[in-house]
């Protein structure tokens, strides 16, 4: 949080950047790292990146290259988690969840479901909003 | 055809930059499942992608400071991998201009340098060609 009490929003829209490259240095990553500079920071998913706050367990992701199996790609569902443990409060677009038909219970819990009858604070209530 | 080329089943031409999409992972995936039956396969990275085989990654990414001692697979620890699961059906080549262009230089062993002026010779080494992505 900033001298004058704050908050920074962080948007995310984009998923899938590359997990066999990236593995644990994704944008959620950048984001706690943020969260812990700021003492806590707003995040909005947006997009595809939604489903980073999709409650359903799913087998940990992974990919066979030559004899090496990689089980360290990235987890933004379990990266939300830790997120919402650290103090951060995570958005998700409600039009945007919509687009996967999904029910009441899809969401994590913790996570707040933005749009008409719950709308985000306005952007010029927080000290910066930025894309990652 | 150039001779020293060896002829292939299949180029995975890997035109676009990682860390944008999932695509190197769907082209190691693409790899790993042709090798594994049996195929020949050619890897060709161009642009940003040279720098998934070089030397500077070593073998492991950066620490993550929240996983201290957890070891990461750098892309060109992964690289090798490959080569050495395949030694005799994998050929590995990179870009020699956007290697330079983009700071690649040096690669890891058994990546072969090729100048972009030859790629057609590397087009007519396979039976099929799969561009991903742009540079």
């Amino acid at each position: 949080m900033s001298e004058d009490g704050r908050r920074r929003l962080l948007i995310i829209e984009r998923a899938y950047r590359g997990a066999l490259e990236t593995q644990f240095a994704d944008v959620l990553y950048l984001a706690r790292e943020l969260n812990r500079q700021q003492g806590g920071t707003d995040i909005l998913l947006r997009g595809l990146a939604v489903t980073y706050a999709a409650a359903g367990a799913r087998p940990a992701p992974t990919v066979v290259a030559g004899g090496r199996t990689v089980d360290t790609l990235p987890d933004p569902r379990r990266s939300v988690r830790t997120l919402i443990e650290e103090g951060a409060v995570i958005w998700a677009e409600e039009d945007d969840i919509a687009l996967f038909g999904t029910g009441p219970d899809w969401l994590l819990p913790g996570v707040r479901r933005g749009g008409p009858s719950n709308p985000l604070p306005a952007w010029s209530t927080y000290r910066g909003v930025y894309f990652l | 055809m150039d001779r020293r080329l060896p002829r292939a089943d299949v180029l995975l031409a890997i035109m676009g930059p990682p860390h944008i999409s999932d695509m190197v992972t769907s082209a190691v995936r693409l790899a790993q499942a042709l090798l594994e039956r049996g195929a020949t396969v050619h890897i060709w990275t161009c642009g940003h992608a040279t720098g998934l085989t070089s030397a500077a990654l070593g073998d492991s990414k950066p620490r993550n400071v929240v996983n201290w001692s957890y070891d990461y697979p750098s892309g060109a620890a992964l690289a090798a991998e490959l080569l050495d699961a395949f030694p005799d059906r994998l050929s590995w080549y990179s870009c020699r201009f956007c290697t330079e262009e983009r700071g690649s230089a040096p690669h890891i062993a058994r990546i072969k340098q090729r100048p972009p002026f030859k790629f057609t010779e590397h087009l007519d080494a396979v039976d099929s060609a799969l561009f991903l992505g742009v540079c």
